[in-house]
């Protein structure tokens, strides 16, 4: 029964993913004038090209770069929000704690002075340790005052775009600069590059050992089941003695630095610098790819993948085609929609049932 | 007599390969209260969801006053007049009791529901079938009893002449019942027919006209209920003889394990739940605590173990004070709880068993060893304890959602008592739980005592704290009242003079 149901469920996302890809299909064949064109782009674009013609060579290896910096992202983000669904609690913070992550990382590249690798390694750790902060914040309000997570943390997001453009604009920002960002980070705080001609660096290898690290944490540890029982039954957590409101202050700050790690990514491995307008939304990605994965590490490592090569292969698509990224806002959409409306499915199902027993809104008690 | 519903060869198997009915064939004559009994899972519900629409049946056929019927949805069911009352209540919180009986079929006055109307209509139908409710009243803010004559009423707002009622006594105090008892005989005598489910044999003798008993999915007896005792139904039942009377040795009462001083307790709302309450429990016996329900004891039960924080007073565990610590401290300091509301906060539904068995003991050796959880070894000690009590389910990594109510309990019970505790509390240890089960709780709970293990038993069920307790402390408004030696010399009508408030005894303070 077991075995089913683990070997139905990879199933049954693999089809909602390819009923979305081929509605993007149509809608794509709807928009463009050459639609097999644009999908090709889209669905090929991110993978390197080999050539023999003068020897081999591998073309576009940018391209195929591009989809691995983007997963990085995406996956750290991912973890982050498995983290604190895991345990339902609906933070929504993970955009706020990767833009002060990114910031905390410009402070101490330009601010401070130091060789490589302690520089580097100061960075990422100021990164990680802002990003749990910012999210202890709502973790703690949430446990010990019962402040709506989800409020908080969008609050705590506009916060954290505020202190970060003041804190650029004011302090950080590099006037000689032709546009709102600052100078480049020296290279004793960038990280090292993994695959000459693209950016694909030494986070990416953080980022497989976080996925380790995330997966250990929730399968493996007794903080592990404590938010799986928090998020399962938060009064028989607390019958069975689980100290509840610690561990929802500590999966949101947990949670946090998962997300901080993903600024300095952005910061230190893709733009080598700060610049205004980060990456606006991406902290939401991560639910996404958090659905997907039906928070599991181990699938956020692929869902991120997955996901990553879809927003490369739409940059693409739009580059070469008469096509907009759009048409891949659909398809996310799409994805989220089925996928949600998946395990909304019983809920209709009973609601259903209810009304054709004259029914009513149907809740429990008793 | 023609028989008003027939089922014949009815077959149900669940999407996840449970077959829950296996060629059962079912009948229930016009006019009748027919019970139906059987052990946890086997297959009541099943049968009766299948009549009432909710379920639809593998194989098999719905004969109903001599015609061929689908029963494809609830709605059909209603138009056939047959009404179900669930397990679980199905009710809107914040709705009025007149909103919630006409919700669905509402009188109308142009475009908004005639309130009115909705009361006068209530109050009639409680009239007329002696089920009292307040029209006015909330549903968050009424107590279960009257919940479920809401229930009730509202299958009869909706013109139901065969109502299911499935364990419709599992929620109910005493007093509530014997009321609900009226309530059906006055059905029957206008004309009603009843499907009663319980697992409370004395019920089915004093209520039922004929049982239907079934048994791992099939019907193994169909009888009429004065030719057979309450013995022999749970013969049929789990097929061996039960022993409904437990055995005990004398008291062998030891040292002091638990005290409790004064003890007060103030609700959120600012009123005093608790009283200057003061008792203790020794090892080697066990401590009942009865009384009408609502009169403290879950308060108690909650403060004790640290879902609550007492406001004043002591707690003494082995000599320690307990009061106002964690749940963990407490349960580290020896203390075991079997909560009232197990789908509150006794088992976590989308958790496996074996996830439900390790809530209280994850974090030590041997399940977590230098920081690190060992699955492996939380499933085989599911393994073992799910032997060892005999939960039925489809094995350790099952989700707690797909047991049945008593092996649900059955899991609580081995979670609190392999805790090894030196004073467990149980509350309510045999509330929807089938007869077999009940008396493997019971046989546990005086095996504890005998051990020298200190127990502190709260029932509304009079019968088990006389059946079981050695001494019983009774509770009237959040005050113990009279704590009583039991013995043969001690009755129910004494107790019941206590529960209600009619007497009590004056040196119960010093008694403790
Ligand atoms: N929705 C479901 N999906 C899968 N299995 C189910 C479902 N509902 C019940 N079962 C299984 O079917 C069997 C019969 O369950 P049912 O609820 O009919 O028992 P019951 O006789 O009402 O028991 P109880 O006295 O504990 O309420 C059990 O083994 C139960 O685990
Ligand atoms: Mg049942």
């Amino acid at each position: 029964m077991r075995g089913m149901a683990k070997f139905v469920e990879p199933v049954r996302i693999l089809a909602v993913v390819l009923i979305a890809l081929a509605i993007g299909f149509v809608i794509t064949a709807l928009v463009s004038k050459e639609p097999a064109q644009a999908y090709t782009a889209l669905l090929t674009g991110p993978l390197p090209r080999i050539s023999f013609e003068n020897g081999f060579a591998i073309k576009n290896i940018n391209r195929f770069g591009n989809w691995l910096e983007e997963s990085t992202t995406l996956i750290l983000l991912g973890l982050a929000v498995s983290i604190v669904f895991r345990a339902r609690q609906f933070s929504l913070g993970a955009e706020g704690q990767m833009l002060l992550g990114a910031l905390m990382t410009a402070v101490i590249a330009l601010k401070l002075s130091l060789p490589f690798p302690a520089h580097m390694l100061l960075a990422l750790a100021a990164a990680m340790i802002i990003g749990f902060l910012w999210g202890l914040i709502p973790g703690l309000l949430k446990a010990y005052l019962s402040v709506d997570e989800i409020v908080s943390t969008l609050m705590l997001n506009v916060i954290a775009l505020q202190l970060f453009d003041l804190l650029l604009f004011n302090w950080l920002r590099d006037p000689a600069a032709g546009f709102v960002g600052t100078a480049p980070f020296p290279a004793s705080a960038v990280l090292p590059l993994l695959i000459p001609g693209t950016r694909v660096s030494l986070m990416t290898i953080l980022m497989l050992i976080a996925v380790v690290v995330a997966w250990f944490l929730m399968a493996r540890t007794p903080f592990g089941f404590e938010l799986k029982m928090l998020g399962a039954n938060r009064k028989f957590a607390e019958y069975g003695g689980v100290n509840t409101k610690r561990v929802i202050a500590l999966s949101m700050a947990v949670s946090g630095i998962l997300a901080g790690l993903a600024g300095a990514h952005l910061s230190m491995g893709l733009l080598k610098r700060l610049t205004i307008n980060l990456s606006p939304g991406l902290g939401f990605e991560g639910i996404v790819v958090a659905l997907l994965a039906r928070n599991d590490p181990r699938w956020v490592l692929l869902a991120g993948l997955f996901y990553g090569y879809l927003r490369t292969g739409a940059q693409i698509m739009e580059r070469s085609s008469d096509v907009t990224r759009e048409v891949v806002l659909i398809i996310q959409a799409i994805i989220i929609l089925l996928i949600t409306a998946e395990r909304l499915f019983p809920f209709v199902q009973q609601w259903v049932q209810l009304r054709r027993s004259r029914g009513e809104a149907v809740v429990e008690a008793g | 007599m023609a028989a008003l519903v027939e089922m014949k060869q009815i077959t149900k198997v669940y999407p996840n390969g449970v077959v829950a009915n296996k060629g059962v064939d079912f009948s229930v004559e016009q006019g009748e209260i027919h019970a139906l009994v059987g052990e946890n899972g086997a297959g009541k519900s099943t049968l009766m969801k299948i009549l009432y629409g909710l379920e639809a049946p593998t194989h098999g056929e719905i004969w109903l006053r001599g015609r061929r019927v689908e029963i494809p949805n609830p709605h059909r069911a209603i138009e056939l007049g047959i009404g179900m009352v669930h397990q679980n209540f199905m009710l809107v919180p914040s709705f009025t009791i007149a909103e919630n009986i006409v919700l669905g079929s509402e009188p109308r006055k142009g475009r908004f529901i005639d309130r009115a109307q909705a009361i006068a209509v209530t109050e009639e139908l409680s009239k007329t079938y002696g089920l009292q409710v307040d029209p006015t009243a909330r549903i968050e803010a009424t107590p279960v009893g009257m919940r479920q004559r809401v229930e009730i009423l509202k299958t009869l707002y909706r013109g139901a002449d065969l109502l299911i009622l499935d364990e419709p006594t599992a929620v109910l105090t005493p007093q509530e019942t014997d009321e609900l008892f009226m309530a059906i005989r006055t059905l029957v005598n206008q004309g009603k027919t009843v499907i009663f489910i319980t697992h409370k044999l004395v019920e089915v003798k004093e209520i039922s006209d004929r049982v239907t008993v079934m048994r791992h999915g099939e019907v193994t007896g169909r009888v009429a209920t004065r030719d057979v005792t309450e013995a022999d139904i749970a013969r049929m039942m789990v097929g061996r003889a039960v022993f409904l009377q437990i055995d005990k040795p004398p008291v062998l009462r030891g040292r002091v394990v638990a005290e409790v001083r004064n003890l007060g307790y103030v609700a959120e709302t600012g009123r005093p739940v608790l009283r200057n309450i003061s008792f203790s429990v020794h090892a080697g016996e066990i401590l009942g605590v009865a009384g009408v329900e609502g009169n403290g004891q879950t308060e108690l039960v909650e403060v004790m173990t640290g879902l609550r924080p007492a406001t004043t007073g002591e707690i003494l565990v082995d000599g320690k004070p307990v009061q106002r610590q964690s749940p963990r401290r407490i349960r580290l300091s020896g203390v075991a709880h079997i909560p009232e509301d197990r789908l509150t906060n006794g088992v976590a539904l989308d958790a496996t068993i074996a996830e439900n068995l390790v809530v209280d003991r994850y974090n030590r050796p041997p399940f977590t060893q230098r920081g690190v959880l060992f699955p492996q070894v939380i499933r085989k000690h599911a393994e073992t304890l799910m032997q060892q009590f005999d939960i039925r389910a489809a094995g350790p990594d099952a989700l707690m959602r797909s047991l049945s109510g008593g092996n649900m309990q059955k899991v609580i019970v081995a979670r609190e008592f392999s805790a090894e505790p030196v004073l467990l509390i149980a509350a309510q240890p045999t509330r929807g739980v089938d007869i077999g089960a009940t008396e493997f709780v019971h046989t546990q709970l005086v095996a504890k005592r005998n051990e020298g293990k200190a127990v502190l038993l709260v029932s509304a069920d009079l019968a088990e704290v006389m059946s079981l307790a050695d001494r019983i402390a009774v509770m009237y408004k959040g005050e113990i009242v009279a704590i009583l030696d039991n013995g043969p010399e001690l009755t129910e009508e004494e107790i019941g003079l206590y529960m209600l408030g009619v007497r009590r005894q004056e040196i119960v303070t010093k008694a403790a």
